[in-house]
């Protein structure tokens, strides 16, 4: 009984999916204790203190396009914005900050018009 | 049950009351005269809250007030430590709530603000410290201690040193991202009991329009031309020089250094429309004529060949050649990386006209009897930079070119007196995303119509992307130019050199890259400096990304 209920469950999560472009990222990793998020939504960062790059987690209510924001840490200008296609859930992505000016700022996660779903602080050193 | 209960609300209410964290700061000496060393202390205090790993605060000072000298982590051996600095703002608290209550505060910055959490405020200096540790931060441990060195409050606008010092906001949190609640103590900080300045100091006051005073230095010169005193300004724009006589005459220059790294940003495209707009309007000088220019002085900023002979055509190829990236074979003064032509003098009589020549007069004396004459207002401009982008726009009324002589096309579909260097703001969407043969596109999106020339100064990081193509999409008649500065650092535009042509709508312009490494996403990767447009009458356009 429980292998058929496990097939049948199978069954539906197969017919369930969709094939389409949608990216997702590292789909059999775990995320780590320092990239969980408790809210359904959300941004952030591995470390607030950056030098490189830096790992980040962005969790999203639905499949679909959302874009992610840099914005300067005093005047709130935008230095750098990526549009990713990703799904719900958690999405393991990185930051690169290399050729950032040292500074503080603040990334964003908004849906694809702009309606912003979540901040977080950073600083690059 | 009714006392019970009050009981229990007032006990809770305790509880919560002193459950807080706070960010404490306080001198560590003290400090009785101008000149004086002011250390300031910053540190954590648990109370009974939770175990802080992140402790992050923004503070600002009066840089009129106090100057910074430097810093010191106090962070623990293993913790990482970051400390950032911005001149000219000062925060704005929400409004109707505690300025004490931090993490509200630091709420409203990171989340509802938007761009209305800073003003600019050129008295002010915003220092933020971030210190991030694998374990719990001590009770009373200290993130930071800084030093200030205190300023004569004479001619600074204010009569004492109160509420000089502030804390705007604090970010502490658990290991797990649990914000803190946190408040600051004091509210402010004030000094008091601070004696005079020295009378024998001498000030001068930087005039540039670039935010970034540090980059400047000063030379005083006696009557020979000898160097009398040299240094730097802060980041006020003020320098205290001593050891100057009174009723000595001097003169004063200053000079931005050569190694600034936004030199390759001072000269845009907003620049070779003016200048091109001059040349059209040909013959313009200190002697007046047909001119698109405000002022005298920008024929001269304008002549980057340096044939002393205003400008003309072919100074506004040389500044689009600079631009394309292109050698021209001559030997061109325009600002640019590892190369500056300073103009300064006493901004009351900067860019005056004399006798047909445009003048930068340099020299001062102190008088004992005279308080004002111990200070200067020292006006500074780069050669190309005929928008003021970088440079003291002139004050002096001789300097100014009468409007009656400003007829050429671009000044004529400019209302009559509107200064020629204005500016406007408008939307555009520049956006980077991977595409299905994984390859990062940068796009460009712009809806503005009119636009007669535009700039990017796109910067990428050259160990991860290879910028492979540059697609233009301006339509049949714009010059387009796209030139590497130097590595992970592009520069993309157009200009119609008829001033009538605009860049089409839609996306003008796409650079495409190739990743040298794995990547899933590029956040990061690609960031934006110059982004500005011109339009036919000349108005330079500041794009506003959303």
């Amino acid at each position: 009984m429980k292998k058929i209920l496990t097939l049948l469950s199978l069954v539906l999560m197969m017919g369930c999916y969709q094939d389409d472009d949608l990216v997702t990222l590292y789909p059999d990793q775990e995320v780590p204790q320092s990239l969980q998020i408790k809210e359904l939504i959300g941004i952030k960062l591995e470390s607030t203190i950056v030098t490189d790059r830096v790992a980040m987690n962005v969790k999203l209510p639905l499949d679909g396009k959302y874009r992610i924001k840099i914005r300067h840490g005093m005047n709130n200008e935008l230095i750098s914005q990526e549009m990713i296609t990703a799904g719900e859930g958690d999405n393991l992505l990185k930051v690169y900050v290399a050729s950032l000016e040292k500074s503080g700022y603040v990334i964003q996660l908004t849906d694809e018009f702009h309606n912003i779903l979540g901040n977080q602080s950073f600083v690059v050193n | 049950m009714k006392k019970i209960l009050l009981l229990l609300v007032s006990v809770l209410f305790t509880l919560s009351s002193f459950g807080q964290s706070s960010i404490s700061y306080s001198p560590v000496n003290t400090v009785t005269k101008v000149g004086d060393t002011l250390i300031m202390k910053f540190q954590y205090y648990k109370v009974d809250g939770e175990a802080l790993t992140l402790g992050q605060f923004d503070f600002e000072y009066n840089n009129k007030l106090l100057s910074y000298i430097s810093h010191q982590s106090m962070a623990p051996t293993g913790a990482s430590f970051a400390r950032n600095n911005w001149t000219g703002y000062k925060f704005n608290p929400k409004a109707n709530s505690d300025e004490d209550d931090m993490d509200v505060q630091y709420t409203w910055w990171k989340d509802e603000a938007g761009n209305a959490s800073y003003s600019t405020s050129a008295n002010w200096s915003v220092e933020r410290v971030t210190v991030q540790t694998s374990a719990a931060y001590t009770d009373g441990a200290e993130f930071v201690k800084y030093s200030f060195k205190l300023k004569d409050k004479f001619n600074s606008g204010y009569d004492n040193y109160n509420d000089i010092i502030k804390v705007n906001w604090a970010n502490y949190q658990e290991a797990d991202g649990t914000g803190i609640q946190t408040e600051k103590n004091p509210s402010t900080q004030s000094l008091s009991g601070i004696e005079g300045g020295n009378a024998g100091a001498f000030t001068i006051n930087l005039k540039t329009a670039n935010s970034t005073k540090t980059d400047y230095s000063y030379t005083i010169k006696n009557s020979s031309g000898q160097s009398v005193a040299t240094g730097t300004f802060d980041e006020s724009g003020q320098a205290s020089v001593s050891g100057l006589e009174n009723n000595v005459t001097y003169t004063a220059e200053a000079n931005l250094a050569e190694d600034a790294s936004y030199l390759d940003e001072v000269v845009t495209v907003s620049d070779l429309a003016l200048v091109f707009a001059e040349a059209i309007g040909a013959g313009s000088g200190p002697s007046g004529g047909s001119t698109t220019f405000d002022y005298f002085i920008q024929d001269v900023m304008g002549d980057v060949v340096g044939d002393n002979d205003g400008v003309d055509f072919q100074d506004s190829y040389e500044i689009l050649a600079y631009l394309q990236g292109v050698t021209s074979g001559n030997t061109n003064l325009i600002t640019q990386d590892g190369q500056t032509e300073d103009y300064s003098g006493i901004e009351s009589t900067y860019g005056a006209v004399a006798n047909n020549t445009v003048t930068f007069a340099k020299s001062f004396t102190p008088i004992d009897s005279d308080a004002s004459s111990k200070t200067i207002d020292l006006a500074h401009g780069l050669r190309g930079d005929v928008n003021f982008s970088h440079s003291w726009e002139p004050s002096v009324s001789s300097g100014e070119k009468a409007t009656s002589a400003q007829t050429s096309s671009f000044r004529i579909s400019s209302a009559a007196g509107t200064k020629y260097t204005q500016t406007e703001t408008a939307n555009i969407d520049l956006i980077s995303e991977i595409n299905d043969e994984g390859r990062v596109v940068f796009s460009i999106n712009s809806e503005i119509e009119d636009m007669v020339g535009s700039q990017f100064n796109i910067v990428y990081d050259p160990n991860i992307l290879s910028l492979e193509n540059v697609i233009f999409d301006t339509g049949n008649e714009m010059t387009n130019f796209s030139n590497v500065i130097e590595a992970g650092y592009v520069r993309v535009g157009s200009f119609d050199q008829n001033v009538s042509s605009t860049v089409k709508v839609g996306t003008p312009y796409q650079l495409i890259f190739v990743p040298v490494e794995d990547i899933s996403n590029a956040s990061g990767l690609i960031s934006f400096r110059v982004k500005e447009g011109v339009k036919a009458d000349g108005t330079q356009i500041n794009f506003i990304i959303q």
